[in-house]
């Protein structure tokens, strides 16, 4: 026996500790270096899945049962396998709508209903609630064993002398301390999250330990453990598949049914769901714990046989058969004189209970608040009344955690030793397994309707209630069990646990079918019996499609809203709901985000109304906050075919985006190469006119010729400036056009008497192919001969000094004249071919480009194609390059 | 590896331990056996488990994807 101070002792200072660790992650959060932003931590946040049932219950399975404590860590082990898929795309929708809820999820996906999100609280409070007083159950047994013996079972007495109570309170405290300090919209509780991470290592080391001393300490090893129990007859069957009761069948119905329960538990449980997917920090996180989690569960697991086959061999042979297995982890230390081990075992059965009560609290209570208090409570305000109400939700919350607490302590006080708290944590998981249809058919499938979930949800939970809870009821005692061996009524037909002559499955199997395919059912008929609302359908794309809309590369979600809205009173919304701080830090971001100086000055378009009410979400759950915004601002009704116009103008915006990005730096690169071009003439002018000013004497040969160079520098900048100008023209459509008649021999002619002198310089030789006549081309002369001497020069560029060759090409046909440039150049690399024709785009590698404004091409190609013609290159590399230009002799008649 | 690929394999790795920690193919282990001391259902089992514990920490260690 261990004294009972101590114990309280061990206990206050273990919760102690607690209070000092979320403390510091607190500290540590607010001061920007996050403890949590690891992904251990993380997994071992998960362990909150195993409480004070896996602590004590798993051996009392296993010692009636063996291996049947299995399918609750195996099913969620298969779960994370798939939380890669699944799970981080859960992560992405909550964070992406401020999601902080399992209720709010269902909620938000299915067109923002309230009546959905205050089905599922409903559903999460009633199934959570005897898990609570389970817990604490726990702490309540596990103190009386350690402090009066084996058999004193909970003595009763005063509730004032109860100490479970005063633990009861006292976790009350420490949730509403850290899950409910302050109202964030993202709903994170860093030091709470710490504390839990904590208290799965107690947890899991205290039970290793037991397992490590009734192996090697009582016995010599596990196998001399297994080697014992298989020498007795009653205890042989524990080593093999054979169902609970004797049975020597293993009932695969039912290890499947338990390992779906357990997969589906362990990601819709409030707990869970508030570990996994409200506190994540990194979506990259899942994957460490995808395996890690699983292993702990191994871990925890592994000893749960030997210490339950070892009790049962132990109390045997001391004569105590009678000890009960549930509180073995306990007993057996305390029977072999480890009273140290016993104490750290009940401190770990007490984490694994705590550890569970502080987290269901805060999710139920956010669940509580957002969705049944709040919508009533501005139901009985109006919706006009304008009275600050930032601080209701941190309050609501807080008394919903006492009253969770309260409610829990309660219950279990009446139902003490009752059937109805053995069973409870199976009982549980299957209300919660009602969630599966509408939230994995919700995040996968774009039909679900608001609709069908109710349906879907609300048959299954009523199943739930008829094949489960009401049964486990009457087991306790607290019903007349008549209605369960004969149907009500006598309808035997309608027996709970045979339900329509249903037999052969446990009782657990049985409701688990009939509730998971009636839920099931209904979701999808109800659902596909008429085609979404507007709403719906906007929900479901931002849900199914999360991926697609957010993450690298996408542009802002969608927007499905349409109407007025006024900033004035959306910011008094959020002065009313998060605060004044709060309210005036997001409306400044806003202003600043989009370039207004004062908040006023602010559109108030469908992304601030969607912003606005997005953060309402995060304080008081997206039905609530859509109604509050809903009740200010003048929406217009939305119908399908407007949804999948936004999403198709959603989309082209983005690709509009894209392309005023890659515009914008085109222009850019543009605007630098033409500040390079025009700085390299001016720098020579400055130079010539300085050597002129500094040196009077200068004699007038010399000062004629730098004049001269400073002339032609100059033309060489208003050439520069004219072709950037003569661009912007033809490009806006203003070029003023003077079409005459051209002789195209006579225009190749001058232009290559406008070039000889440059081919001369570079050593390069023209020749030119012509027939001997060819008709007159209506069409703008001094344009024209633009575009040929844009094509010398450009081929005079490329040819190799001193041997280059150039060959002007005339052929005509009873549609155009054609004019091809060829050269022994270089060649142009087929990828590059596509640009050259594009504006700032030079050939030519980048470092070893021609000079140029890489306009002459682009310039050309506008009046090629004005005049109704077309350009194109041919080129190989190494073999040269070939521009040619057709132009039709009748523009008008145009070809496809 | 790319996250579609990482995607399959885990899939298949779920169905696969479905498969084999479900009924028929637990049974085969259930035979009153014993190895290294211990009785083959349950070693099996944990084996089984920690099997596939390692090959999910393969394929989600494993460089690439996220996105």
């Amino acid at each position: 026996m261990l004294s009972a101070p101590l114990v309280l002792a061990a206990s206050f200072a273990y919760l102690l500790l607690l209070f000092g660790v979320a403390h510091f992650a607190d500290a540590r959060a607010r001061a920007g270096r996050s403890m949590i932003s690891n992904a251990w931590v993380y997994t071992l946040s998960m362990g909150v899945y195993c409480t004070a049932w896996t602590y004590f219950g798993s051996v009392g399975r296993a010692a009636s049962s063996g291996l049947w404590f299995l399918p609750i860590y195996l099913g969620p082990t298969l779960a994370m396998l798939l939380a890669w898929p699944v799970l981080r795309k859960m992560i992405r929708i909550a964070r992406q709508y401020r999601i902080t809820s399992i209720a709010d999820f269902i909620a938000s996906r299915y067109g923002k209903s309230r009546g959905l999100a205050a089905l599922v609280t409903v559903i999460a409070l009633v199934g959570i609630l005897p898990y609570v007083a389970l817990q604490l159950k726990a702490i309540a047994s596990g103190y009386a064993l350690l402090t009066t013996g084996p058999g004193a079972a909970h003595a009763g007495g005063p509730w004032w002398r109860d100490s479970t109570l005063y633990f009861a309170l006292a976790l009350a405290g420490f949730t509403i301390a850290f899950g409910t300090r302050h109202l964030d919209t993202s709903e994170r509780h860093e030091g709470m999250v710490a504390a839990i991470a904590l208290e799965s290592v107690v947890k899991l080391l205290a039970f290793m330990a037991v397992g490590v001393f009734v192996c090697w300490g009582l016995f010599d090893s596990p196998g001399e453990i297994f080697a014992q129990a298989a020498a007795r007859a009653d205890l042989q069957p524990l080593l093999g598949l054979g169902g609970t009761g004797g049975d020597a069948r293993f009932a695969g119905g039912q290890w499947f049914a338990l390992t779906l329960l357990a997969m589906l538990s362990v990601i819709f449980l409030p707990r869970q769901f508030q570990v996994m997917v409200v506190e994540n920090v990194d979506e990259r996180h899942v994957k460490r714990a995808s395996w890690a989690f699983p292993l702990y569960l191994l871990l925890i697991n592994l000893f749960v046989l030997p210490i339950a086959l070892g009790g049962l061999l132990h109390f045997a042979s001391v004569g105590q058969g009678g000890a009960d297995p549930e509180t073995f982890v306990l007993s057996l230390p305390l029977a072999n004189g480890a009273h140290g081990l016993a104490l750290v075992a009940f401190i770990g059965g007490l984490s694994a209970a705590t550890g569970m009560i502080i987290v269901e609290a805060i999710a139920v209570s956010t669940m509580v608040s957002n969705d049944l208090v709040m919508p009533l409570l501005l139901r009985l305000r109006g919706r006009h009344d304008a009275r600050d109400l930032s601080g209701t939700p941190l309050a609501v919350r807080r008394v919903v955690i006492v009253a969770l607490l309260l409610l829990g302590y309660l219950y279990f006080r009446i139902a003490g030793e009752a059937y109805a708290l053995v069973s409870i944590g199976l009982i549980s998981f299957a209300a919660v397994a009602q969630f599966a249809p509408a939230l994995l058919g919700g995040m996968f499938w774009k039909g679900g309707t608001r609709a069908g979930a109710l349906a879907g949800l609300g048959a299954g939970f009523a199943l739930w209630v008829y094949t489960l809870m009401l049964p486990s009821i009457a087991k306790s005692g607290w019903l007349p069990t008549p209605f369960l061996h004969d149907g009500p009524f006598g309808l035997a037909l309608l027996r709970p646990e045979q339900l329509l002559g249903l037999t052969g499955l446990d009782n657990l199997t049985h409701a688990l079918l009939w509730s998971l395919l009636v839920n099931t059912g209904l979701y999808v008929a109800v659902s596909l019996a008429r085609a979404p609302s507007a709403r719906e359908a906007a929900q479901a794309l931002l849900f199914v499609d999360v991926f697609a809309r957010t993450g690298r590369g996408a542009a802002a979600a969608p927007v499905f809203w349409r109407g007025r809205a006024n900033v004035a009173v959306l910011q008094q919304l959020a002065v009313r709901f998060l605060g004044v701080e709060a309210a005036q830090r997001l409306f400044a971001d806003v202003a600043r985000q989009r370039g207004a100086g004062r908040i006023e000055a602010v559109a108030a378009d469908a992304q601030l109304v969607q912003l606005v009410e997005t953060q309402l979400a995060g304080a008081i759950g997206s039905a609530s906050a859509h109604a509050v915004v809903a009740a200010v601002v003048d929406e217009e009704p939305l119908a399908p075919a407007d949804i999948l116009r936004m999403l198709d103008e959603a989309s082209q915006v983005r690709a509009a985006n894209r392309q005023l990005e890659s515009l914008d730096k085109l222009k850019d690169d543009f605007m630098s190469s033409v500040t390079h071009e025009l700085r390299t003439p001016l720098t020579s002018i400055r130079a010539f006119a300085e050597l002129m000013r500094d040196d009077p004497a200068m004699d007038v040969a010399q000062r004629q010729q730098f004049i001269g160079l400073i002339v032609a520098e100059a033309e060489r900048l208003s050439r520069l400036v004219n072709q950037v100008l003569d661009m912007a023209k033809i490009e806006s459509g203003h070029g003023d056009w003077r079409n005459q008649a051209i002789d195209l021999r006579e225009l190749i002619a001058h232009a290559l008497s406008t070039t000889r002198e440059a081919f001369r310089e570079r050593g390069a030789s023209v020749t030119v192919e012509q027939p001997e006549a060819v008709p007159l081309l209506h069409a703008d002369r001094d344009r024209l001969l633009q575009v040929l001497l844009n094509l010398l020069s450009n081929a005079l560029k490329f040819v190799p000094a001193g041997h280059g060759r150039v060959i002007v090409r005339l052929t005509t046909d009873a549609r155009a004249a054609t004019i091809e440039v060829s050269d022994n150049g270089p060649g142009i690399a087929p990828e590059q071919q596509p640009q050259v024709f594009e504006k700032f785009r030079q050939g030519g590698e980048a470092n070893n480009r021609p000079q140029g404004t890489g306009l002459g091409l682009p310039i050309s190609r506008q009046i090629v194609e004005h005049l109704g013609g077309r350009i194109w290159l041919q080129s190989r590399p190494g073999q040269g390059a070939c521009f040619g230009f057709d132009l039709p002799w009748h523009p008008e008649e145009k070809h496809a | 590896m790319s996250d579609k690929l990482r995607n399959q394999r885990l899939i298949a790795l779920f169905a696969a331990g479905w498969l084999a920690l479900n009924f028929p193919l637990l049974t085969l282990w259930d035979r009153g056996v014993s190895v290294a001391g211990l009785p083959l259902l349950p070693t099996a089992v944990f084996c089984g488990w920690a099997a596939l514990i390692g090959l999910a920490a393969w394929i989600t260690e494993a460089p690439g994807g996220d996105d």
